[in-house]
């Protein structure tokens, strides 16, 4: 069907390569180019609001050059190049550079597992191993946290994937707890009572659930009550250094006493 | 005390002060309510003043929540395959722009109420709401009108049972706020199971009211859903 002459055009042969062949091989490039941008627009526009800017970029860059990659190496045998000779090499290489850049891979495998899980995200506070602070950033190979007091702390993502890990915010709600000491001689339902009222009218102390309030231990100097409180996991730091205090003073300023440790010695008569 | 005035006024309702003076470009913004006092600077040719009531979830701070629940106090038993109607109280805030024909901006809001927040569904997976406890009405409720607004509620029962309910859940997202001299807004809820609705609102400007501004739109927050899916149960 195809006319002679450009038969044989298309046979001809350039350095040893037909011209069809040469136009396979540009043909699979352009594909693969093609079909790396439309995946990486689409992993752009499916992303975008669900992991940080940084590593979305990380992520596309990565889908496109991969899918080049794979044209690269679909197209190449077209172009003379043996598969089978390319892969011993690269086996070659690939060791050398496996051995070279270990914790890179390790640091890169950890990112992608951490992106996949997502056990934190960016602005989280958080605590992971020995470091506790704010997420600034979720990167491909670290991840970098703005401790409570303002330093900049770097975490390779294989040390991250590997410890445990705190989020305190992961959750919409969290509780916490004091134990406050009234003095025997009170009455505790009338302290439940004032400490009630007083976690009541603080708005970020949540109505549900709601706070406990309840004598846990008759102790050595004085009648432990214990406390829990919800408040939004956000927000419960500031609700948590206000409360102490307040209680303390609401307690005092109804009679309510909270005593010192004190020990009662019976002296022997004679 | 809802409306748009001129860059010098004076407005006062209850214990509610809204001031703005001075002459030329330079004024003086003052708010008092109760003991609690605003002062702003304002640096302006023209433009007008808004007061409306805005999403009652800013104060104390907006990014606490953005969900409303309103806790009746008597629950309410709904008819399977049924609509009806009714009515309840809800906060206000009250919004005060600086609007001109290119740019709103907040400069201030205020409450009379007082703000609490509680947990609709589980810690782990449910979301803090702002909280409010309303009567339920069969007519239009009087209110105080700088302390409360009307929220219209049109349940549809679409599950095959009685469905009974203590509390509904919306997103501030949705919402919209209309006004005269008291807040009204017009919402839906949808039963679609046992544990399950869907609440959404009536965008139509009912006849003689206004549309507040939105707050998100004054700040240019991205609205991203904004339906909300009660899936904690109505109780």
């Amino acid at each position: 069907m195809i006319p002679e002459a450009v038969n044989e055009i298309l046979q001809s042969k350039i350095g040893g390569i037909t011209v069809v062949n040469l136009f396979t091989f540009i043909i699979i490039l352009i594909l693969s180019v093609i079909i790396g941008k439309v995946v990486k627009a689409n992993i752009h526009r499916i992303m975008k609001e669900k992991i940080p800017i940084t590593t979305l970029i990380v992520v596309e860059k990565m889908a496109y050059y991969t899918i080049i990659f794979i044209g690269f190496m679909v197209a190449l045998p077209y172009v003379g190049f043996s598969l089978s000779g390319l892969l011993v090499a690269g086996g070659i290489l690939g060791i050398v550079i496996g051995f070279a850049s270990q914790t890179v891979v390790s640091n890169f495998i950890s990112g992608i597992f951490l992106l996949i899980e997502k056990p934190m995200k960016v602005g989280d506070g958080v605590n992971i191993g020995d470091v506790s602070g704010v997420v600034e950033d979720i990167r491909i190979l670290s991840t970098t946290v703005r401790t409570y007091d303002g330093v900049y702390v770097r975490l390779p993502n294989d040390k991250v994937f590997s410890s445990n890990i705190k989020n305190y915010v992961a959750h919409e709600a969290r509780r916490f707890g004091y134990t406050v000491g009234i003095s025997y001689k009170d009455d505790a339902e009338k302290a439940v009572d004032i400490i009630k009222k007083l976690l009541d009218e603080h708005p970020l102390v949540l109505k549900e659930p709601s706070p406990t309030i309840f004598v846990e231990e008759l102790g050595d100097s004085s009648v432990n009550l214990t406390i829990k409180v919800w408040a939004p996991s956000s927000h419960w730091y500031g609700v948590y250094t206000e409360m102490l205090w307040k209680i303390k003073v609401a307690l005092e300023k109804e009679g309510i006493e909270i005593p010192f440790p004190q020990h009662v010695v019976h002296m022997a008569k004679g | 005390m809802f409306g748009k005035y001129d860059l010098s006024t004076n407005l006062k309702e209850q214990d509610v002060e809204i001031v703005v003076e001075g002459r030329g470009k330079r004024k003086r913004y003052y708010r008092r309510i109760g003991n609690e006092e605003v002062e702003k600077i304002i640096y302006a040719d023209s433009g007008n003043l808004v007061v409306c009531p805005v999403e009652p979830v800013n104060i104390p701070d907006m990014t606490i929540s953005e969900h409303l629940l309103i806790e009746f106090d008597k629950p309410i038993v709904v008819e399977p395959g049924t609509n009806s109607t009714f009515y309840a109280k809800f906060p206000i805030e009250v919004g005060v722009f600086l609007v001109d024909r290119k740019d709103v901006e907040e400069i201030d809001i205020f409450t009379k109420t007082k703000p609490k927040y509680t947990l609709y569904g589980p810690p782990e997976r449910g979301v803090v709401c702002k909280w409010w406890k309303s009567e339920i009405y069969n007519e239009k409720p009087e209110v105080e009108k700088l302390y409360e607004g009307i929220v219209r509620v049109d349940i549809t029962n679409n599950y095959s049972e009685w469905t009974e309910m203590k509390k509904i859940v919306f997103r501030a997202f949705d919402m919209k706020i209309f006004y005269d001299d008291y807040a009204y807004m017009h919402a839906y809820l949808k039963i679609l199971k046992k544990a399950m609705g869907e609440t959404t609102f009536n965008s139509r400007k009912p006849k003689n009211m206004q549309e507040s501004i939105d707050i998100y739109l004054a700040k240019g927050i991205q609205k991203l859903d904004k339906k909300f899916v009660m899936e904690w149960r109505f109780k």
